[in-house]
């Protein structure tokens, strides 16, 4: 027996040399990989990387060019009863019901009639959804829907699952209960492939594997990928952030001490190879220029910073032309661009948002957080005057009424996931249509869209038709048309969903030096990972603003502590603490185990680690974690909900 | 098996869901016999005919009086100091008869008198029919009045057989009820199989180990059944409202509809699997189901009319065999002997369907 067949022989699942060719694009150019039995294994990449094609090949849905793909030593194809597979959108027939749906899986793969029933409640009642029996799957929200393509897809009780960006569009808490629900899976011997776009999920895996143009460029642990960057993150507090990050800017490369730099909302993270070394250089550079050091804290750097480091060193950065910016908004900086008092949304009995205060000003990023049908959609579509408060008052760009008048609009600046592009024009058409609708001046209109396409890596590209993009390429034009008239107020609904790392700190440096420039800037997004990248937070729940501060501070405010224990049964220590502790302060990533506490730091982790050890299980770790903004957001939303503050799907 | 049963379950459970595909399916067949019905109707009544009478004489009126008890002619008096073809430009009149001023002295003598028929022609059917029916006044004018002292000529005596009324609807309602199962079980079909690679369902389906025979069989017994409904229903108002009733053996009626549902729903599936587009697969199933059962089977339209050049694609035209055997068991009642051959080719064309359908998904993975 060779290697690559004993290997072969104990993976659960097993590529080698994997390529797809359609026509001359090469999706995926050589993949080999190994995933043994009851690992959830993450494969992480930007949009176009390859994740589909190697997903539709393992799912035995589409043929190979070459190379093999197997699950348990069988060719893929033939596997098919064996696997289990959750597409992008997920393919659930939304006029059939919740039990319909699973009712038509299990006959398609021949589940006997009792089992299916049998099964189906049982997955349902895991997943805390058996209410929803006979509602139609087209009803649900997005969590839900999510979870009951996966009851579909685990009654035929599959050994392998493969789920492709799962968790695309659904909000932190129901992201943070499927990944519960996956580590128990996997727990229980299920071996799990999985793409992402997002590293914070990719922390969750057991090992990762960084894919890009078709190849697999790093595999190990979370914690190896992280160890070979051979750097440490330093976290930078400083009084003037953009100044500051100028200055870095000028150390920084590869071979120098400091390798990167990138600015959050309050901070700026730098990677470094010596801390002391590197403090030292910042103190000589940053004091002199007149600029504070407040706080420096060091910490390990996250994957995005190791997946940045790789991408980089492929020389797959994007280098855009500088923003032709003509009009700033430097003198309306303070100033409140959106203002909003105890605004209130009826829908007949319905509140969706309930006494809403804000103040934006110039120059401000603002992030609104929240779960789904915590009434952020209808917020926004107040504060940029496209629906009427039943109480309250709106003040934009300086009015108070006439909110949807031309010379109000011209003055805003909106993109939407959902609708950005026509699909049916080329990009060049497209972004003329925007320029013109937004009235961009004439003699403007040549550079702005030059630039677009310098800021999208789209240059030369500009007949192709836009619906031949992927979705992260979309986004990168739509941002670019939706500022191309240099609005000074910009309202961007989750701008970054399904973009790649590198093209989203290319939005983020956008973002920051517009408003730079005096724009005023709301933005939601799922993912907490990004929103440390605005100034200041808002976290509604159940139509209500419960928390609002800069990144910082929220996390300070958060009250208790978050123990880090390994434990040589992850999954039954998981478990066994969830059933003592309020389920959502106890979650497993990887081999880490995560509980949030209200007690003194010390005194919980011996609490915690003798209770395990009581259970016969073995603590080989434990240590006091620092919040992710995550774990905070979810806190914040289980405490809400603790006081009575939900709202119903029913 | 039971999967095929299993994806007939679920196809059903979503006609029922869907409120339009269900009054597509059910309610608009209906409207469609209800009111093709009633409104197609390519008979001739009450044509308006201008009369100069230039005699003013009795015999001139007595001849009048023949035109005037013609249920196809409605006669209106014309004056004779205006030009005649005045009576088309001002649309007040399809034809003129003119009646010379010799005309009574003519008869009385008993030598010929020729009276003048002028037609429209800018619509050749009905001029052809005006013409037709003006001789046939003409004639049995002369057979009853002027020529009565002669020898009786032979007298043809006409029968109308099958549709002895002549009636429209009698001819018309077979005809609508196959368009109606011509068109709505491919409609449906094609838009069910189009949804799932639309809405990217059909994943799901390629991931489970499901033949593609299992499958499409699954979608083709659906809408046979939904077809099934459609028949009966209509049936029903053929042998009500149409007044129509089986001629004779009803069973090549009843085993060509069961091909014929098979053919159509598989002719849906075919283009449904073929172009996973709702908008389009519904495009291209309203040009074969509709355009071309309607304009080359015959239903409406005589195949003989139809331009020789294109006549030879109605043999390819599955209603145009159906139509046959729909009449033949409304009206004709020849039974097999008659279609046996039509009914055979109705299996064939629905196999070929079938096979492209199945072609088109067998191997049961993404195209690449």
């Amino acid at each position: 027996m060779t290697a690559s067949a004993t290997e072969a022989a104990v993976s659960a699942i097993h590529i080698e040399d994997l390529w797809k060719r359609y026509g001359k694009v090469e999706a995926v150019r050589g993949i080999s990989l190994d995933v043994r039995p009851g690992e959830i294994f993450g494969l992480i990449g930007p949009d176009g990387a390859g994740k589909t094609s190697t997903f539709q090949v393992l799912a035995g849905v589409m043929e190979a060019t070459s190379g093999t793909a197997s699950i348990f030593g069988k060719p893929a194809r033939d596997a098919r009863s064996e696997t289990g597979y959750l597409t992008q959108v997920f393919s659930l027939y939304p006029d059939l019901t919740v039990l319909e749906n699973i009712r038509y899986m299990g006959d398609l793969r021949r589940v006997p009639p009792d089992e299916i029933t049998r099964r189906g409640q049982r997955y349902l009642r895991m997943f805390d959804m058996d209410r929803f029996e006979d509602r139609l799957a087209g009803r649900l929200s997005g969590g839900m829907k999510q979870k009951l393509a996966l009851a579909c897809a685990l009654v035929p009780e599959p050994r392998v699952l493969l789920l492709d960006e799962p968790t695309t569009g659904v909000d932190p808490v129901s992201r943070r209960e499927f990944w519960d629900t996956l580590a128990h899976l996997a727990a229980g011997g299920l071996t799990i492939l999985l793409a992402t776009p997002y590293l914070d999920e990719a922390e969750r895996c057991h090992r990762v594997a960084l894919i890009h143009q078709g190849l697999i460029q790093n595999t190990g642990t979370p914690a190896e990928l992280r160890a070979s960057l051979n750097s440490k993150r330093m976290e930078l507090h400083t009084s003037n952030l953009s100044g500051a990050e100028e200055i870095i800017n000028t150390l920084a490369g590869p071979d120098q001490e400091i390798v990167d730099v990138q600015r959050f909302g309050d901070r700026l993270d730098l990677i470094v190879r010596h801390p002391d070394a590197a403090e030292v250089i910042l103190r000589d550079t940053l004091i002199p220029a007149g600029l504070t050091i407040d706080d420096i804290r060091i910490d390990e750097p996250t994957l995005e910073n190791t997946f940045v480091a790789t991408l980089r060193n492929l020389g797959q950065e994007v280098h855009s032309e500088p923003f032709p910016g003509r009009h700033g908004h430097a003198e309306l900086k303070g100033q409140v661009a959106i203002g909003a008092t105890n605004l209130r949304k009826e829908f007949g009995a319905f509140t969706a948002v309930k006494d809403v205060s804000l103040d934006i000003k110039y120059g401000e990023i603002y992030g609104l957080l929240g779960a789904n049908g915590a009434g952020k959609t209808t917020t926004i579509k107040m504060l940029c005057g496209l629906l009427e408060p039943t109480f309250g008052k709106m003040q934009l760009a300086g009015k108070s009424g006439g909110l949807r008048s031309g010379s109000v609009r011209q003055r805003i600046g909106y993109m939407s996931q959902k609708f950005s592009l026509y699909n049916d024009m080329s990009i060049k058409e497209n972004l003329e249509f925007f320029a013109g609708v937004y009235g961009v001046p004439e003699e403007e209109r040549e550079e702005k869209m030059r630039w677009v396409l310098s800021f999208s890596g789209l240059e030369g590209k500009q007949d192709q038709l836009t619906g031949s993009l992927p979705q992260g390429w979309k986004q990168r034009v739509a941002f670019g048309a939706a500022i191309q008239h240099e609005p000074s107020i910009l309202f961007l609904d989750e701008p970054t969903s399904g973009v790649d790392p590198l093209a989203r700190r290319a939005f983020w440096t956008m973002i920051n030096r517009l408003a730079d420039a005096g724009t005023a800037i709301l933005v939601t997004t799922h993912y907490l990972e990004e929103a440390e990248q605005c100034n200041r937070l808002g976290f509604m729940v159940a139509g209500e603003l419960v928390t609002e501060g800069s990144p910082t501070a929220i996390k300070s405010a958060q009250g208790g502590h978050l123990l880090e224990f390994v434990v040589d049964q992850p999954q039954r220590a998981m478990e066994m603490l969830k059933t003592d502790e309020e389920r959502w302060r106890v979650s497993l990533f990887g081999d880490r185990l995560h509980v949030i506490t209200d007690d003194e730091a010390a005194a919980a982790i011996r609490a915690t680690t003798s209770r395990i050890e009581l259970a016969g299980m073995k603590v080989i770790t434990a240590r006091e974690g620092r919040f992710s903004l995550e774990d905070v957001f979810i806190s914040v939303v289980e405490k809400a909900r603790q006081q009575g503050k939900f709202v119903s799907e029913d | 098996m039971r999967r095929i049963f299993a994806q007939v379950r679920k196809e059903l459970t979503q006609i029922v869901r869907d409120r339009l595909a269900l009054s597509l399916a059910l309610i608009l067949p209906i409207m469609q016999l209800m009111l093709m019905g009633n409104a197609i109707s390519l008979s001739v009544e009450d044509l308006p005919v201008a009369v100069q009478d230039l005699d003013d004489s009795p015999s001139s009126h007595l001849f009048i009086d023949a035109f005037r008890q013609s249920i196809t002619f409605h006669v209106i008096p014309f004056s004779t100091k205006i030009s005649p073809d005045e009576a088309f430009i001002r649309n007040e009149a399809r034809a003129v008869l003119i009646i010379p001023n010799h005309f009574g002295r003519d008869i009385a003598r008993g030598t010929n008198s020729p009276v003048q028929m002028m037609i429209d022609g800018s619509d050749s059917n009905t001029a052809r029919l005006i013409a037709g029916f003006s001789a046939q006044v003409a004639n049995s004018w002369n057979t009853t009045n002027g020529a009565a002292a002669r020898v009786q000529p032979v007298k043809a005596a006409i029968r109308f057989w099958y549709n002895p009324g002549r009636s429209s609807k009698k001819f018309y309602g077979p005809g609508i009820f196959v368009l109606a199962l011509s068109l709505f079980p491919p409609l449906l079909a094609t838009l069910a199989t189009a949804k799932e690679g639309e809405q990217k369902t059909i994943l799901q389906v390629y991931v489970s180990s499901i033949s593609a025979h299992e499958f499409i069989l699954g979608k083709i017994f659906t809408f046979m059944i939904v077809a099934f409904c459609e028949c009966l229903l209509l049936l029903t108002i053929l042998f009500t409202y149409f007044g129509l009733s089986f001629a004779g053996d009803p069973t090549p009626f009843i085993v060509a509809t069961i091909l014929y549902a098979f053919c159509t729903s598989s002719f849906g599936t075919m283009i449904g699997a073929a172009i996973p587009n709702q908008a389009a697969a519904m495009q291209a199933v309203a040009l074969g189901g509709f355009l071309l059962v309607f304009m080359l089977s015959g239903l409406i339209f005589p195949i003989q009319n139809i331009p020789e050049s294109i006549r030879w694609l109605s043999n390819f035209i599955w209603g145009r065999y159906y139509i046959d055997i729909v009449r033949d068991a409304l009206l004709q009642g020849g039974g097999w002997p008659a279609v046996w051959w039509k009914v055979g080719i109705i299996a064939i064309i629905g196999s070929i369907f079938y096979t492209l359908a199945w072609r088109n998904m067998r191997r049961m993975q993404l195209k690449s």
